[in-house]
């Protein structure tokens, strides 16, 4: 197969999920930056209601920030920090009147069942809720059962038109690989 | 104390604290890349300004933020907490939540963080 061949199955494989933008490889908070500005600057264009434009931009920051601060891939090998690179995947795409973030990254295994009873608690709440939630963790008054879960996760799900959708794949006997998507 | 004022960026807001005037804002968008860094001094020097006000003094604080990230809502959080407990110990305390009209959700979060806030006064503000 051809380079352009190669690349053009590629971008074929994204434009038919409806993908807009989409960034594989490390990530820092300048990447944030730029492609935030690209993701406003393009939803405008296409004149998306204001408060999908805001919705679609916020739930691209907490997904990218997750990766960015909890990816288990990343250089140097060393606790979160400022400078780090965090490997993962990210797109922004459209789903009929829709628009989805979805992103992707490795998790070490061990993290999987908190990750997991996390997300799935925030998924089966409905939006009052996951305000209230949402508020009790801002005042470190979380509720049992919910403990520690991230307010990244509960503000997703907050801007999300209907339950967020996750899983895992297990990699090797360290890692899993770790999905969410939420439809704005 | 000195008075504060922080031109916005990007991803910071502008921050007007005016100690002299009790005159305080938060304005523009709030993901800075390092939330403790950037809100951190401020925190501190609000919240030994607030813990030495007179129960005479009167005090207004303005959120006229365009987005903040999940991070900064915390930040948000305790300001609204502070700004409660100065209201309790007698200070007469103003906050002003603005945020554009067509904004479902700053909507929303005003409603929400305002909720909690019995003795200062919460005014809900949206700017066409």
């Amino acid at each position: 197969m051809s380079l352009a061949q190669k690349h053009f199955q590629i971008r074929e494989l994204l434009h038919d999920q409806g993908v807009i933008f989409c960034y594989s490889g490390f990530m820092t908070e300048g990447i944030l930056s730029g492609i935030g500005q690209a993701i406003k600057h393009k939803m405008t264009l296409e004149s998306a209601d204001a408060n999908a434009v805001r919705g679609v931009f916020s739930v691209f920051v907490e997904q990218m920030q997750n990766i960015i601060r909890y990816s288990a891939e990343r250089e140097p090998e060393a606790p979160p920090e400022r400078s780090v690179l965090s490997y993962g995947t990210l797109a922004v795409g459209r789903e009929g009147k829709h628009f989805f973030v979805t992103c992707g990254n490795k998790v070490k295994r061990d993290d999987v069942p908190r990750l997991q009873e996390q997300l799935t608690v925030i998924q089966q709440l409905d939006h009052d809720s996951l305000k209230e939630l949402h508020k009790q963790i801002l005042k470190g008054e979380a509720p049992p059962g919910s403990k520690g879960a991230g307010v990244g996760f509960v503000d997703i799900a907050r801007r999300a038109s209907r339950p967020i959708e996750f899983d895992f794949v297990e990699l090797d006997q360290h890692y899993a690989f770790f999905s969410l998507k939420a439809v704005i | 104390m000195d008075n504060i004022y922080i031109n916005s960026t990007d991803r910071t807001p502008e921050v007007d604290f005016n100690f002299t005037s009790n005159h305080f804002s938060l304005r523009g968008e709030s993901y800075p890349e390092d939330v403790p860094t950037f809100f951190g001094p401020l925190m501190t020097a609000f919240s030994k300004h607030v813990k030495s006000l007179d129960g005479g003094s009167s005090l207004e604080f303005n959120f006229e933020l365009l987005y903040f990230n999940s991070t900064s809502a915390k930040v948000v959080m305790n300001l609204l907490e502070l700004l409660e407990a100065t209201a309790s110990n007698g200070a007469v305390v103003t906050i002003n939540w603005r945020f554009a009209a067509d904004d479902d959700n700053m909507q929303e979060l005003g409603e929400e963080f305002g909720e909690d806030i019995k003795i200062a006064r919460f005014n809900m503000c949206p700017m066409t």
